[in-house]
């Protein structure tokens, strides 16, 4: 009799301690690109550093970029989108449960995203962040908490990369904070990005997806192939300051100043409506680029 | 056998039917006061001054577009043409210059929103883009016989709280309704005069249906935020839904609040 009350007493504790979800993320959802669609798509025009807070450090990098470099040097091909950019640019996503079986007790949430694979893992289990000396990954380290309906996750431990894929750096420091919000069959992730290398200040995005039961996410494999031969064996193609004849396209192409595409803090403000300069080049009097790109059927 | 042992175990495995029984097989809870009103059921706080951080659409939103530049639209055959045909000036000759400051497309605007209770079911947005004002009613009739207007008739609800079915924080040998509170504001308007979703012409018709969803977040650096989801509906000159989320940051004053009025241009 001893025994059998010890047992129900564990049992009692064990059962009644458990977390349960309070919306099920889990399923096949299909990304909705109604906002930055060619940015997203066929990716960003070079020089195109709009609505980020940018310092004078991401820039300097950004205005390096020389596309070959994706041709020739293999630490740039296949890299994955990393958490924060995954969510932002292309991306189906598949979202599993993790259950601890003997307690049916959520543990994890679990993505899959088809770029180049990105599996990710974000733990309601209540555990801690690792050490800052700890390994830090594409996808990074995630943990979550309920906020009502709204699951709040955080993610640290990210490897330096991309926040636009046009070259504008991220660095290991930033952190990624994002709310899952579920609407029905409507998917809302709104992401806050810090990263004191690159920003002036956190910034905040958010996009949407629609379950799509039907979806099916696609295998995903990257190839390194060297398209173009190397000048020599450990050149990185780059343009030095002040040369990279790419960054003024943009500007030349939809008629706008060149400096509103110089991105910062300031500029995502309503009032720098009313400081904006005259363009160098007068727009084109109809839209000729990605007039209608909306979703991948669309977008030339 | 000892009995207060026995009696022991009974009452320890019986310990978390108690929450559980109250919540699904107990009696009816007790007859509350009268309802609460939708102020009094706010679960966040969005009244205040907020200002669009334009992160999204840059070039979209801060300038006018180009003739026939509707990236990131899913406009269908008719919607484009329509839009092509876009003419500032007859609009301006015809006092329609707030075509593009219609609900479905006012809070993408960049500009400064203020949100307060006009009474304790209605939630009012003002905009300093365009002066407009917005009117979401609680516990209100779906439809109305007011005339057609740039803002239509809105009709608003706190997210309702889900009620899933399963064991949830109860005793798991048992199944019973688990869920907590929802924390957005739903709007759905309709009701709407034709608009533009962007000031270069791309259209919304008059039978266009807006659905919002509000969802306030707090930030590690204490900056608080909502992001509203819209998803326009309108299959005369849309391909399918519409679908865009803009972010609002808390003021701690009025500061920048520039009441500008709408512009074609």
């Amino acid at each position: 009799m001893r025994y059998l009350c010890c047992w129900l007493l564990t049992a009692s504790a064990l059962v009644t301690g458990v977390a349960s979800a309070q919306v099920d993320f889990t399923g096949e959802w299909s990304p909705l690109y109604h906002e930055d669609a060619a940015d997203r798509i066929p990716g960003p025009e070079i020089g195109d550093y709009t609505a980020l807070p940018l310092n004078d450090a991401a820039r300097a990098r950004g205005d390096t970029f020389q596309a070959d470099r994706l041709s020739m040097v293999m630490q740039y091909q296949c890299r994955p989108h990393s958490a924060d950019y995954a969510l932002r640019g292309m991306g189906n996503m598949r979202v599993n449960k993790e259950m601890e079986p003997l307690h049916e007790k959520l543990t994890a949430f679990k993505t899959y995203m088809p770029a180049w694979g990105s599996e990710r893992t974000i733990w309601l289990d209540g555990r801690p962040h690792p050490p800052e000396y700890a390994e830090h990954t594409f996808q990074g380290f995630s943990t979550g908490v309920w906020d009502g309906n709204q699951l709040t996750i955080t993610t640290t431990h990210l490897k330096a990369n991309y926040h636009r894929r046009n070259e504008v750096p991220s660095s290991d420091k930033r952190t990624l904070v994002e709310h899952w919000a579920r609407h029905g069959d409507f998917l809302t992730v709104i992401t806050w990005v810090d990263d004191p290398v690159y920003f002036t200040e956190p910034v905040v995005r958010s996009q949407s997806w629609y379950l799509d039961p039907s979806q099916q996410v696609p295998q995903a494999y990257c190839e390194y192939v060297t398209e173009l031969p190397p000048v020599t064996a450990d050149s990185i193609p780059h343009y030095l300051p002040g040369t990279n004849p790419n960054l003024t396209e943009m500007a030349g192409w939809y008629g706008l100043p060149h400096e509103v595409l110089r991105g910062g803090a300031e500029k995502m403000l309503p009032e720098y409506r009313k400081k904006i300069p005259k363009p160098e080049t007068a727009p084109p009097a109809m839209c000729e680029r990605m007039c209608n790109c909306s979703d991948f059927g669309t977008c030339r | 056998m000892n009995a207060r042992r026995m009696l022991l175990a009974v009452v320890c495995s019986a310990l978390p039917l108690v929450g559980f029984a109250q919540g699904r097989f107990g009696p009816p809870p007790p007859p509350a006061g009268p309802p609460k009103t939708a102020r009094e059921a706010a679960p966040v706080d969005l009244t205040g001054t907020w200002v669009s951080i334009v992160s999204e659409d840059w070039r979209w939103r801060m300038l006018t577009p180009t003739r026939g530049d509707f990236q990131s639209i899913p406009l269908n055959a008719e919607g484009k043409k329509v839009g092509l045909a876009w003419d500032a000036t007859r609009d301006e000759t015809l006092g329609l210059q707030c075509k593009s400051f219609g609900a479905p497309a006012l809070l993408r605007i960049p500009g400064r929103v203020r949100i307060s209770w006009q009474d304790d079911q209605t939630l009012k947005i003002e905009t300093d883009a365009g002066m407009q004002t917005r009117l979401l009613r609680f516990n209100a009739p779906p439809t109305t016989t007011e005339d057609k207007s740039w803002q239509g008739y809105s009709v608003a609800n706190w997210e309702r709280q889900l009620r899933g079915h399963g064991a949830g924080e109860s005793f798991a040998l048992f199944s019973g309704a688990i869920g907590r509170g929802g924390r957005s504001l739903e709007v759905t308007t309709t009701n709407l005069r034709e608009g533009y979703y962007r000031r270069n012409g791309p259209p919304y018709s008059a039978d266009a249906k807006v659905e919002e969803y509000f969802d306030y977040h707090k930030e590690p650096n204490g900056d608080e935020w909502f992001t509203v989801t819209t998803v326009v509906t309108d299959p005369k000159y849309l391909t399918g839904v519409f679908v865009t989320s803009t972010d609002f940051k808390k003021q701690k004053s009025a500061a920048g609040w520039d009441p500008t009025p709408c512009t074609s241009r």
